[in-house]
């Protein structure tokens, strides 16, 4: 029999709900009234250029990550490949690099002066200037493959063993058995993943303004603050965009019964024989590319700036500021991730334990809340604070930060929150009531605890994906409040790599600190 | 009955083949998982690997199977080695049919999509799917979704997937775990007889002694990555090689006595011994081998009432406690006092080393 859900928790997850979805319902109301331009916006053809401009680049990036976020999956937990508990430490650490860090590596390494351009300089080499969008799909790409490599690797680990190994014993090969029996059973995982890349560059402000591939996003920045009522026409419109791109994931993609989950003991890996070395030394090389390539280039600068500030005793690069940005970014993180869990936690609970009509429409608003934009969701609630009086005060303070934060990524913590919620057997909260536990000590003593390592699990993808946060923070962080994420920004916009390069390698130590233990040793908690 | 004469050219397998497994040695890191195994499997017989959990069971299994590399050693399918020397054929070229313990059916194909999965690409669209899916009483069932099914009729699937491409040596993994004890004997029996109909060489792995006695022309007792003794059920509950064996395969008594030859004595009186032994022994007493009667021997600590017999728990007068078996309704009660023979033709007994 499904129990009823108790009260306290359908009220508390609507009024979540609610607050999810009232900037934007706001700002449709808002333009609805006023919307004169819309008309003019929507006829204007460099809006449709802008729209192709934007879709192109993120359908190529998501499918690009889709191929090499599954490839190495699958190389590195299926095959011998050498090294492979290696790889597998190091295959999702490209995460820890923001688009815009990946671009100012780039940037920075191909710039006079630069790690790339003193290389090949010396073979008369010039390099190509490296703007638009294939330095865009490039950069995007190499950061975003792990939003797909994370779930299929934890997909194929729990994948049953005896799946692939029946299809072998009745006489198909290993690539038969991909595609007849391991591909269905992690596509689902894979179109997850690239669906999170497909949102995640089509809202991607910070490489796409630095390499000036003109997209929706770029435009909405700029116009922001000149022309208020086309930014937010262009908003709502990206906004649609993405939900329905998120729609049609959910409906086009089949999903089939899952497998049971069922690991035990170890499954003979696909020999590669010859291919063993080769595969090895090509994932070694897009490493190479993919990360140290990147460090390499912002610890070149930052070296370049730390002898230059020695020889000259001019100050090519400063340390001011660099601890304060490093405490703020950290102190903001992890407050948002702390409120963000303790917000979604309630309709996490509500959606895995009493499904229904009303908990689907609660996640539904959560997940909404991911899929639009950040620059979107900072930009509505700038407009909703803005012109409602009693809010008004709040405009320009870290809570209204942390409320922007909270709500777009609110959806990555209810992800992981729910799987935390589906950890509690049954059983155990059934037998502390027999002995006569009321519902808060029940949660406090047994839920809770159970639930601690999934929900940790749940505030790293969060504390991680706000550290990398650029265009909400820059909206919405109060005056003086800088992190980390705004410096690197700031000292590009002043053509200071050296700087830039410091603050990002500040930027990436602590996240990867953060990544390590709270995300990959966490990461079969996620699938 | 041969299933191949009744149901004509469609059924028949291309032949069974026989097994060799010559000093197979399977580690990875730490200690050997096989340990110098040899073991022949008859063409068309049924061979039980039977042990506790980690004695390495599965891993012989899926050494046949050419899922485990082997460390050294040999193993032939017919006259030819598929593992060893160096040499290790593909799991998708031993033609070898296998049924999982967790079944393996794949969730996002049909029952159907699942038993032809095996068959070449020709074959894919034959009658072959239908004729196995009869074969093991789920005509009709193709279409439906695996898990729409019940515990039996997924693992018949499992069965039929495994049959249809006509392997030349089934293998199943602890078949019959994963049903609840009622389903299993059903289902127990119909794998039995299919067995019994189909020309196929056949191992299967169990750790339920009824399970190998019923349906293994032979059973390999294994433990800790060795087989202890290879034989017929009978022989290995008659002539257990060593206690351990004695009490894996059944209930058993170990008591001591004095053995003279053929003869043992013990506290249940002279017990006849299957071969020569001198001084202090172990001596095996199967518990249906033990009669009792009334008189002073012995007191009766407990009676377990099965129905179609009645075990009694008795102390003898040195305190040794040892169970006989009646095959009748319970004729004494609690604390009753009785005596104790020995009822069996002849025994097995192992010296004791002090």
């Amino acid at each position: 029999m499904r129990r009823r859900p108790p009260k306290a928790l359908v009220a508390v997850s609507g009024a979540v709900g609610l607050l999810f979805i009232a900037p934007f319902a706001y700002v449709v109301t808002q333009n609805l009234r006023l919307g004169a331009d819309f008309g003019e916006i929507l006829t204007d053809g460099d809006t449709w250029a802008t729209l192709r401009r934007s879709f192109s680049l993120a359908i190529f990036v998501s499918v690009s990550a889709a191929v090499i976020g599954t490839g190495l999956a699958w190389t590195v937990v299926r095959t011998d490949v050498p090294f492979k508990k290696l790889l597998a430490v190091i295959a999702p650490l490209p995460l820890v690099f923001p688009s815009f860090v990946g671009a100012t590596a780039l940037i920075s390494g191909f710039a006079t002066g630069g790690l790339l351009e003193q290389i090949v300089e010396p073979a008369g080499i010039s390099l190509p200037e490296l703007r638009g969008f294939r330095a865009a799909w490039f950069v995007l790409t190499l950061f975003t493959y792990p939003y797909v490599y994370l779930p299929v690797a934890a997909r194929l680990r729990h994948l049953p063993r005896s799946f692939e190994e029946s299809g072998r014993i009745l006489g198909r090969s290993p690539a038969e058995v991909f595609g007849t029996i391991v591909w269905p059973q992690i596509r689902t995982a894979t179109s997850a993943g690239a669906l999170l890349v497909f949102l995640y560059t089509i809202s991607d402000f910070g490489a796409v303004e630095l390499l000036r591939y003109d997209t929706f996003t770029r435009k909405i920045y700029a116009n922001q603050l000149a022309d208020r009522g086309t930014a937010m026409a262009f908003s709502l419109m990206l906004g649609i965009i993405a939900l329905a791109v998120v729609a049609a994931e959910r409906s086009l993609i089949r999903r089939d019964p899952p497998a049971p989950v069922a690991t035990k003991g170890r499954s003979m890996p696909i020999a590669l024989r010859a291919w063993r070395w080769p595969t090895f030394a090509a994932i070694v090389a897009f490493f190479a590319i993919a990360i140290v390539g990147p460090v390499a280039s912002l610890a070149h600068w930052t070296i370049r700036g730390v002898n230059a500030t020695r020889s000259t005793g001019s100050l090519a690069l400063s340390s001011h500021g660099l601890f304060d940005a490093i405490t703020n970014t950290v102190l903001i993180s992890s407050v948002a991730a702390i409120v963000t869990v303790a917000v979604v936690l309630p309709i996490a609970y509500l959606s895995s334990r009493h499904t229904g009509r009303f908990s689907d429409v609660a996640h539904g608003l959560v997940v909404a809340g991911f899929a639009l934009p950040g620059l979107v969701t900072a930009l509505a609630i700038v407009f909703w604070v803005l012109r409602t009086d009693a809010l008004i005060g709040l405009y320009q303070t870290l809570p209204l930060l942390i409320l922007a934060y909270v709500v777009h990524f609110g959806a990555q913590a209810s992800g992981a929150a729910r799987l935390a919620v589906n950890t509690i057997p049954r059983p155990l909260e059934d037998a502390a009531r027999m002995l006569g536990a009321p519902r808060t000590r029940r949660f406090f003593t047994i839920e809770l605890p159970i639930m601690i390592p999934g929900l940790i699990a749940a505030g790293g993808l969060v504390l991680l994906s706000t550290m990398k946060e650029l265009p909400a923070t820059l909206l919405l962080s109060p005056t003086g409040f800088d992190t980390l994420a705004t410096e690197i920004w700031a000292s590009m916009d002043a053509v200071s790599y050296a700087q830039a390069g410091l603050e990002s390698m500040a930027l990436l130590a602590v996240s990867a600190v953060l990544t390590w233990t709270l995300v990959i040793r966490v990461a079969d908690r996620l699938d | 009955m041969n299933l191949s004469n009744a149901n004509g050219p469609a059924n028949r397998t291309s032949g069974s083949v026989s097994i060799t497994v010559t000093e197979v040695s399977v580690s990875y890191d730490g200690p050997a998982v096989l340990d110098d195994v040899d073991v022949t499997v008859r063409a068309g017989s049924h061979l039980a690997l039977l042990g506790p959990s980690g004695c390495g069971k599965t891993t012989l299994l899926r050494a046949i199977a050419g899922l485990e590399p082997l460390t050294s050693g040999e193993i032939k399918l017919g006259d030819e080695v598929v593992s060893g020397n160096g040499h290790h054929r593909s799991p998708e070229r031993r033609r070898v049919g296998m049924v999982f313990q967790d079944w393996a059916l794949f969730p996002h194909m049909s029952v159907a999509g699942n038993v032809g999965y095996g068959l070449a690409r020709a074959e894919r669209g034959s009658t072959r799917v239908d004729e196995v899916l009869e074969m093991v009483g789920l005509a009709g069932l193709g279409s439906r979704a695996p898990h729409t099914l019940s515990g039996g009729q997924q693992q018949r699937v499992a069965l039929a997937r495994a049959l249809a491409p006509r392997p030349t040596v089934l293998l199943l993994d602890e078949p019959f775990s994963n049903l609840d004890s009622a389903l299993r004997v059903e289902v127990r029996t119909e794998v039995h007889r299919l067995l019994t109909e189909l020309d196929v060489t056949t191992v299967f792995v169990t750790h339920d002694q009824d399970e190998a006695f019923i349906l293994g022309d032979h059973v390999a007792v294994m433990s800790e990555g060795r087989i202890r003794q290879l034989g017929t059920p009978t022989e290995l509950y008659a002539r257990p090689v060593d206690p351990w064996v004695a009490q894996f395969v059944g209930e058993a008594n170990l008591i001591v006595g004095i053995a003279s030859g053929r003869v043992a004595t013990t506290a249940v009186g002279q017990v006849p011994l299957s071969t020569d032994h001198m001084g202090t022994v172990d001596v095996l007493l199967r518990p249906e081998d033990l009669s009792i009667e009334s008189g002073d021997g012995a007191s009766i600590e407990l009676i377990e009432y099965y129905g179609h017999d009645t075990t009694y728990e008795l102390a003898l007068r040195d305190g040794t406690s040892v169970r006989a078996r009646m095959a009748s309704a319970p004729r004494f009660t609690r604390n009753d006092t009785v005596d104790v023979h020995f009822a069996g033709e002849t025994t097995v007994a192992w010296r004791v080393d002090s």
